[in-house]
C-alpha cells in the first residue's frame, strides 16, 4: 500500500494534464494549437500501442500481431456505423469485445509457442486476418477499396461567435479528451497488473514457465489473460483512429508498421514497465516531427539512425538509463566497479 | 486443360521456391550461427536489387555480369553492418536485436528511397527477359528457369560448405557452443562477422534476380525478410535441408493458388501465411 500513493498521484496527475492541455495550448498559441492537438493526438495514440504492447510483453509473449487487434478495432467500428442506425460511440466497446474475443482464440492456439515460433504464428495471422477481412463480401467491410467511417465529433460553425479555425480547434480537442482518457485507462490497466499479484505472476511466465508452474501460477491464464486486456486495449485505438482518420482500408488498417512501432517504442523507452512506454512514445513522436519539419525528404533516416544508436548505447531503454544514473549518484563507488565490468 | 493449368501452377511454384530458399538461408545463417533475429536481412536483398538495377542504367552491365560486383560489394556491406552494430547486440535480449535491425532496415530502405525514389524500377531492357519456352502447354519463363538453378547452385553450395569445409565446420560449432569454440582456438568473432557477411551476399544475389523478374520498389526487402523469417521457422532453427522442403512447400501452394483459384492472385500472401501458421500450431500441439 505503501506505494500504491505514488501510483494513484501519478495518474491524477496525468488526468489533470490530458484535462487541461488543450486550454493551455489554445492560451499560449492560438491557431497554431490544432496542430499541435492533433501531433499530441498522435503521440498519445503510440502510447497506447506501445503500453498495450508492453503489458503483452511482461509474460513473455512477443507479439506481432497487434496490427491484427487494431485492425479488427477499426473494422468493427466501421462495420457497425455502416450496417445500423446504433451511436458512433458503441463502436469503442463493440472494439474492444471483437479484439478481446480474437484474442482469446489466438492466445489459445498458441500457448505453447515460445519466442520467435510466437512472433511468427502471430505475424501470419495478422496477414490471414488481413486478407479474410479484404474477402469479406464488399457490401459490408468494402473489399481492398476499404469503408469510410463517420467522425464522432461533428463541431458546427457559429457565425459571429466563432472563427474559422476554432472548427477544427474544436474537433481536435473533443478527440484529444478521448485519446487522453484511453491512455489513462491504459495506464490504469498496466498500474493494476504491476501492483497487485498479477505481477509476480507474469514475470514468473516471462522468466520461467515451468518454474511458475511448479509455484502456483497457472501460465495459460495469465498469458490469456494478458493477451485479452492488451488487445482489448489496442483494439479500442483502432476504431478511435479510424473515426479519427475518417477510414478504414486493409492495407493501411492491418500495416505492418502499426506492430512495428508497438513493439519499438516500449523497448526504445524501457520494457515491462509503465513508465517506459509512455516516455518512449513521447520522445520517438518529438524525435519524429522535429526530424520531419528539418529534412522534409528522407527523415526517416535519421529517425532509424535514433533506433540504432538508442540500442547500442543504452540498451535498456530510457527508464534503464536513468535508473542507471539515479543509482550511480547514489552510490558512486558500486557503479563505477559496476560499469568496469 | 485442367491438369494443364495443374501443371502450370506446380512449375510456376517450383520455379519460385529457388529465390525463397536462397534468401531463407542467409537469414537461417545469421539466425542458426550468429543467434541474431535479424528484421534488416531483406534490406540486403534490395540492395542487390538496386545495385544491379544502378550497374544497367548507367553502364549498361548485364545482371549476369554484375553479379561479380554486386555480391562482394554485398559482403562488404554485411561485414561493415556487424562490425558496426551487430556485434554489440549478441548477447543482448531477442528484443534488442528486434529493435536494431528494424532501425537498420528503417536506415537503409529510406537511404535507397531518397536514392531511387519510390517507383517501382526494373531492368527490362536485358533481351532474355522475354525468352521462354513451350513444353505441352506449359510456359517456362527463362529468367526464372535460371533464377531457379542459380539459387539451387548457392543453396548447395553453402550446404556443400557447412557439411565439409573448415570454414563451415567452423561455423557449426560456433552455432552450437560459443564458449567451447573459442576454448578450442576458434576465432568466435571473425567466424561471425564471415557468416553475416556470407547471408548478406546471398540475400544481394537473390536481389539481381528480383530486379530481372519483377519490377522492385524499395520496400521489396521488407516483404521477403518476413517471409524468409516464416520459412526459416517452418523449417525449424538451423536447419539448413529443412529450407528448401519449406520454401518448396509454400511457394508451390502460393502459385497453384495463384493459378487455380479464380482471383487468387489477391490470396497469395493469405495462403503462404496460412500454412505457417498451422503449421506452427499444429507442430507446437503434437510434441507437447
Amino acid at each position: 500500500m505503501r506505494r500504491a500513493l505514488p501510483d494513484l498521484l501519478w495518474t491524477l496527475l496525468l488526468a489533470v494534464a490530458v484535462a487541461l492541455a488543450p486550454t493551455v495550448l489554445r492560451a499560449l498559441f492560438a491557431q497554431a494549437s490544432v496542430s499541435y492537438l492533433s501531433i499530441a493526438a498522435n503521440a498519445i495514440s503510440l502510447a497506447i500501442l506501445a503500453l498495450s504492447w508492453d503489458l503483452l510483453a511482461r509474460t513473455g509473449q512477443l507479439s506481432l500481431a497487434h496490427a491484427a487487434f487494431y485492425g479488427a478495432g477499426a473494422y468493427s467500428a466501421a462495420i457497425l456505423a455502416k450496417v445500423s442506425g446504433l451511436p458512433l460511440v458503441l463502436g469503442l466497446p463493440l472494439a474492444a469485445l471483437v479484439a478481446a474475443l480474437l484474442a482469446l482464440g489466438l492466445g489459445s492456439v498458441t500457448l505453447r509457442l515460445k519466442g520467435i515460433y510466437f512472433a511468427i504464428a502471430t505475424l501470419a495471422f495478422t496477414e490471414v486476418l488481413k486478407a479474410v477481412v479484404q474477402e469479406l463480401p464488399t457490401g459490408l467491410a468494402g473489399g481492398s477499396a476499404g469503408l469510410n467511417v463517420p467522425p464522432l465529433f461533428r463541431p458546427h460553425f457559429v457565425p459571429g461567435v466563432m472563427q474559422r479555425w476554432e472548427i477544427a480547434f474544436q474537433r481536435n480537442e473533443a478527440y484529444f479528451y478521448v485519446y487522453g482518457g484511453l491512455l489513462v485507462l491504459a495506464v490504469v490497466v498496466s498500474i493494476v497488473t504491476q501492483r497487485t499479484r498479477l505481477r509476480a505472476a507474469f514475470t514468473a511466465v516471462r522468466t520461467n514457465e515451468e518454474v511458475a508452474a511448479v509455484m502456483g501460477v497457472r501460465p495459460a491464464r495469465a498469458k490469456l489473460l494478458a493477451f485479452v486486456l492488451s488487445s482489448a486495449l489496442v483494439g479500442m485505438l483502432g476504431a478511435l483512429e479510424a473515426m479519427r482518420l475518417g477510414s478504414v482500408i486493409p492495407d493501411g488498417t492491418f500495416a505492418i508498421s502499426t506492430t512495428v512501432f508497438a513493439l519499438v517504442t516500449p523497448i526504445f523507452g524501457g520494457l515491462y514497465t509503465t513508465l517506459g512506454p509512455i516516455l518512449g512514445a513521447g520522445v520517438l513522436s518529438a524525435v519524429e516531427e522535429t526530424l520531419r519539419r528539418t529534412f522534409a525528404e528522407g527523415y526517416l533516416i535519421g529517425y532509424g539512425v535514433v533506433l540504432v544508436a538508442s540500442i547500442l548505447f543504452m540498451p535498456r531503454g530510457i527508464v534503464g538509463l536513468f535508473t542507471r544514473l539515479a543509482r550511480r549518484r547514489s552510490a558512486p563507488s558500486a557503479s563505477d566497479t559496476e560499469e568496469a565490468g | 486443360m485442367d491438369l494443364t493449368l495443374l501443371a502450370q501452377g506446380l512449375v510456376s511454384g517450383v520455379l519460385a521456391a529457388g529465390l525463397y530458399a536462397l534468401v531463407s538461408v542467409g537469414l537461417a545463417l545469421a539466425i542458426g550461427v550468429i543467434g541474431v533475429i535479424n528484421f534488416a536481412h531483406g534490406e540486403f536483398f534490395m540492395i542487390g536489387a538496386f545495385l544491379a538495377y544502378q550497374l544497367f542504367v548507367s553502364l549498361g552491365f548485364d545482371p549476369l555480369l554484375s553479379l561479380i560486383f554486386v555480391a562482394p560489394a554485398l559482403f562488404v556491406i554485411g561485414a561493415v553492418i556487424y562490425q558496426t552494430t551487430i556485434r554489440y547486440v549478441l548477447e543482448a535480449p531477442e528484443l534488442n536485436q528486434m529493435l536494431l535491425t528494424f532501425g537498420l532496415s528503417i536506415v537503409l530502405q529510406n537511404l535507397a528511397l531518397v536514392i531511387w525514389g519510390g517507383d517501382p524500377r526494373s531492368i527490362s531492357g536485358v533481351p532474355y527477359r522475354s525468352v521462354g519456352y513451350q513444353i505441352g502447354g506449359i510456359s517456362i519463363g527463362l529468367v526464372p528457369l535460371g533464377s531457379f538453378l542459380i539459387s539451387l547452385v548457392l543453396v548447395l553450395a553453402l550446404y556443400a560448405v557447412l557439411a565439409r569445409s573448415k570454414l563451415g565446420r567452423a561455423m557449426r560449432a560456433v552455432a552450437q557452443n560459443r564458449i567451447g569454440a573459442s576454448l578450442v582456438g576458434l576465432e568466435v568473432n571473425r567466424i561471425y562477422l564471415v557468416a553475416f557477411a556470407l547471408s548478406a551476399l546471398l540475400a544481394g544475389i537473390g536481389g539481381v534476380m528480383i530486379a530481372v523478374i519483377q519490377s522492385p520498389t524499395p520496400t521489396v526487402g521488407f516483404a521477403f525478410t518476413l517471409k524468409a523469417f516464416a520459412i526459416v521457422v517452418l523449417a525449424g532453427l538451423g536447419n539448413i535441408r529443412g529450407i528448401l522442403w519449406a520454401s518448396l512447400a509454400v511457394a508451390v501452394s502460393e502459385s497453384l493458388v495463384a493459378t487455380l483459384v479464380p482471383n487468387g492472385d489477391a490470396l497469395r500472401n493469405a495462403v503462404f501465411f496460412a500454412i505457417i501458421f498451422v503449421v506452427l500450431v499444429v507442430r507446437a500441439r503434437r510434441t507437447a
